[in-house]
């Protein structure tokens, strides 16, 4: 009958305690090994998920977005812009668009009694609170019939809100906006980005409540005069059927434009797919680096270990005295590193899990570990104590027992 | 009488490279069962290759070697830790314990290796070093003990597992002469109770408690 597993648990749980520093020596690397793993895979999976979340607040991920294509260098002859007549045309021909909304923007001062803002007024239309998923919430929004009627109205951010009327209510009240006077229809909804990544500085949607709405036609017909376009937001019914709609509108541009790349055209779901793509990428490029860290912990696991076993080798001879088998001290020094590695493994995760606690308190952002890293890092270990204790085991396992109840 | 070990002819050749050097050139004999034999030569004689041959821990180049009735020389290496686990106690002139385990649980290694479950080789091991006088030490480590209760704890380990045979090398070689005495006395004891003693030694003084002596000079048996 040989040592049972129990047993050789035993030996090696006692060897580990009467060798304290040497063990904790051996087992250093997996700790650190192991705890860089969860720290950083926390961390990738955090600023992942917050990057989708912001995305998901500006629109999910079914939104296109049409922009001036900036590397576009082409002749020049081509606009760059859309008129409102071009885009009553694409809007047609692009039934399968849920949401569409134009968009133009003219920078200035709101001015309120003897107050002003200085920020940036967006023209749109209704469609806009469907695509971005945020609306007024004293007052309305802006309505088809506001754009029909070209109404001199103004829906504002809650910073602007609060910067001219602190705590007044705004809503009837008129503004000044590039000396065109604006009736207050309407405050936005606050936004706010909870798991915010960026530590001490402005919420990363903050931006959003310091901009107005007007109607679009208000904005070409008699705010700016001009009719100039530059940008335009869709939503496609679903994030699955966005690539299709993307594709389709930009055969459409390209065929006003006469083949001519003059917008770039960004669907949020191809952008979602992109970054997960990256992040792959990365946990690639960080799990190499893990497995060359184990690896190098492994090697100083198989030198500690042929040493502890050339330290032990009378011993090795006084347990083959008495009867035990090659196997047995094999199997004894094999549980040992594994159970060496394992308790470095179990150090590794909590001292892993300490880290992302304390941080987490200070980052107004979430760390994200699932219980899956934990067991793949105990595995790991586990694993690497298997490879490099088996060299040892097998030294210890195959020494002459005369020869080792000689060592000195 | 009932032949316990019979051994003809064993030769044992090392190798060091080129050159082969021969440490016993054809030894044979007989001990019978409850015999105390002592194996007596000087250093460099082969005794000590010998005893290694009859304990198991080594094997002859050629010549049979039998223990009871079975063939060891025929044997596998990989048997052979089988039969010194239950045939064999062995004790060593410098005590060969393990010094960071008490002396209980030195005992008690013999049987954990044949199986035994904890709670019985506890019981036993703490029976046969109260048979040596060691009932009230069973948590101490070898390093708080003497010399001679050291050895008795070795003794205790080569018993707990009732073996054939008791292989004793050099037992007082590193203890003063009373302690010796004490050692000795509890191997005539043994040997009255029936156990087949074999002590290498090269001290006359021990080789005369024992039944008889094979002398070993330059690899062979002289007489």
């Amino acid at each position: 009958m040989a040592i049972s597993l129990k047993e050789s648990i035993q030996v090696g749980l006692s060897d580990f305690w009467s060798r304290k520093i040497r063990s904790l020596v051996t087992v250093l690397g997996i700790v650190l090994g192991t705890m860089s793993v969860i720290v950083v895979l926390a961390m990738v999976n955090g600023i992942n998920q917050q990057t989708l979340s912001w995305m998901m607040e500006r629109g999910g991920l079914a939104k296109i977005t049409v922009h001036r294509n900036w590397e576009y260098d082409g002749d020049g002859n081509e606009r760059d812009y859309f008129t409102l007549k071009e885009l009553f045309h694409i809007r047609e021909l692009l039934p399968e668009a849920q949401f569409f909304n134009p968009e133009t923007n003219d920078w200035g001062r709101i001015t309120y009694k003897d107050k002003f803002y200085r920020n940036r007024v967006q023209g749109v239309v209704p469609d806009y609170q469907y695509i971005e998923e945020w609306t007024a919430d004293r007052g309305r929004f802006i309505s088809e019939f506001d754009i029909d009627q070209n109404n001199d109205v103004i829906v504002i951010g809650s910073t602007i809100k609060n910067e001219l009327f602190a705590n007044n209510d705004p809503i009837g009240e008129f503004v000044t906006f590039n000396n065109r006077r604006l009736k207050v229809i309407g405050v936005m909804k606050h936004r706010y980005l909870k798991n915010n990544f960026n530590v001490g500085n402005d919420n990363s949607l903050d931006y959003l409540n310091r901009r107005s709405f007007v109607p679009i036609s208000t904005m070409v017909n008699k705010i700016t005069g001009k009719d100039v376009i530059n940008s335009l937001t869709l939503k496609a019914k679903s994030p699955e059927a966005a690539p299709d709609l993307a594709d389709k509108l930009e055969n459409i541009l390209l065929n006003i434009r006469h083949g001519e790349n003059i917008f770039n055209i960004e669907s949020a779901q191809e952008e979602a797919q992109e970054i997960e793509r990256n992040a792959q990428t990365f946990r690639m490029v960080f799990f190499l680096i893990s497995i060359i860290s184990l690896l190098v912990a492994g090697i100083v696991i198989i030198n500690i270990m042929l040493a502890t076993i050339q330290e032990r080798t009378r011993e090795i001879g006084i347990r083959l005295a008495v009867g035990a088998r090659r196997f047995d001290l094999f199997i004894q020094f094999l549980v040992q590193t594994i159970l060496v590695t394992f308790i470095g493994g179990v150090i590794g995760v909590a001292t892993g899990f300490s880290i992302l606690n304390i941080v987490s308190r200070y980052l107004e952002f979430q760390l994200i570990a699932y219980p899956g890293m934990v067991i793949a890092a105990i595995a790991v270990s586990v694993g690497v104590g298997f490879l490099s204790g088996i060299i040892p085991a097998i030294k210890a396992a195959n020494l002459n027992p005369v020869t080792a109840l000689r060592y000195e | 009488m009932e032949t316990v070990i019979r051994f003809e002819n064993i030769v044992k050749e090392y190798n060091m490279g080129k050159i082969s050097v021969q440490a016993l050139r054809g030894v044979t004999a007989e001990i019978q069962k409850g015999e105390f034999v002592a194996i007596m030569g000087p250093s460099g004689s082969g005794k000590s290759t010998l005893m290694h041959i009859l304990g198991c821990l080594d094997t002859a180049t050629t010549g049979s070697y039998w223990l009871e009735d079975q063939e060891i020389s025929k044997m596998k290496k990989s048997k052979l830790s089988a039969i010194r686990n239950h045939k064999i106690g062995f004790v060593f002139q410098t005590f060969n314990l393990l010094p960071h385990l008490n002396i209980r649980r030195n005992v008690e290694l013999p049987l954990m290796y044949s199986g035994m479950s904890a709670a019985k080789r506890k019981v036993l091991a703490e029976k046969v070093l109260a048979d040596v006088g060691l009932a009230d030490r069973l948590k101490h480590k070898p390093s708080e003990l003497s010399g001679g209760q050291r050895q008795r704890v070795a003794i205790a380990r080569a018993l707990v597992n009732t073996p054939t045979i008791l292989l004793a090398d050099e037992p007082t070689g590193n203890l003063d002469t009373n302690s010796g005495n004490d050692i000795l006395s509890i191997f005539s004891d043994l040997n009255r109770k029936g156990h087949t003693i074999i002590i290498v030694t090269h001290d006359s003084a021990v080789s005369e408690r024992a039944d008889r002596s094979i002398k070993i000079i330059d690899g062979l048996i002289v007489e």
